[in-house]
């Protein structure tokens, strides 16, 4: 491995490192500092590449962990917010007793690419309009795949606050599908 | 003893579920909710349907946009930078 592979990594890997970064980061600036990060630090490990994996799949590996720290940099503090409207949130769509407040409708079940397309677009607005701690609790989880556990650890928050943040966003991510559009597009 | 969960109490458990084994009787009373009741039911698949679609999206997405050109050269520049050194 030559010296000259950094700038080639950037070429060939620069724009699919940045995608999945800014998917979990839901910041472009963020995302252009993991990219960074990522290249400078495969460029002081490169000794290491064993070339056993693809190098997408080692610059992909080490974007992780500089992903999970630019969140930890960033969440200063990881509270569950103390203001009620998340609470609230989850209230509103429950009667008093516990039972829905409405009928969930279902979703489609879409195939071709354009509605794919479409459904990705869904997914990301809402996702960005997750605050930020449950941002990156649920992009951690449900699109990285970390484990609960390794997250608890990472962010140094209890359990009980992982699965809250988790409830809390997946709640708000499963209507912010529905009102815009997934119970429509496709549907049979 | 409250043996069947609400609603409100089986997304709770529903969600939970998505991250890690539940003790014996959330479990059971998970599920017996979730036989009977269509709403739990359908938010259940919806929460698999969702993780399902995100982590399709990681692996698929190719016509988001990349990294803008500024970015790049500024990356490249750091790059270089640390090559020199």
């Amino acid at each position: 491995m030559n010296t000259l592979d950094a700038h080639t990594w950037l070429t060939d890997h620069g724009d699919y490192l940045f995608r999945v970064a800014r998917h979990q980061l839901h910041s472009d600036e963020l995302a252009e500092d993991a990219v960074q990060e990522t290249l400078l630090a495969a460029l002081s490990a490169q000794a290491r590449y064993t070339g056993d994996a693809s190098p997408r799949t080692w610059l992909t590996g080490i974007l992780k962990h500089k992903i999970v720290d630019l969140i930890r940099r960033n969440v200063r503090e990881v509270e569950i917010p103390r203001d009620t409207e998340g609470e609230e949130a989850i209230d509103s769509l429950f009667q008093r007793d516990g039972h829905w407040a409405e009928p969930l409708r279902p979703w489609g079940n879409p195939q071709a690419e354009a509605e794919l397309g479409q459904l990705r677009r869904v997914l990301d607005e809402c996702a960005d309009r997750l605050k930020p701690v449950m941002a990156q609790v649920f992009s951690l989880r449900e699109v990285a795949g970390m484990e609960t556990e390794e997250i608890c650890k990472e962010l140094d928050i209890t359990p009980t606050n992982c699965w809250v943040l988790l409830h809390r966003a997946r709640v708000f991510m499963r209507r912010c599908l529905e009102l815009n559009g997934f119970s429509k597009a496709g549907a049979t | 003893m409250k043996w069947m969960p609400t609603c409100k109490d089986a997304t709770e458990l529903a969600s939970r579920a998505m991250d890690e084994r539940l003790p014996l009787s959330s479990r059971m009373g998970l599920r017996l909710h979730l036989a009977i009741c269509e709403n739990c039911a359908r938010f259940n698949l919806q929460l698999q349907e969702m993780r399902r679609l995100f982590r399709l999206e990681t692996a698929a997405d190719d016509d988001a946009p990349g990294l803008a050109p500024e970015a790049r050269q500024r990356i490249a520049s750091e790059l270089q930078k640390k090559l020199g050194s």
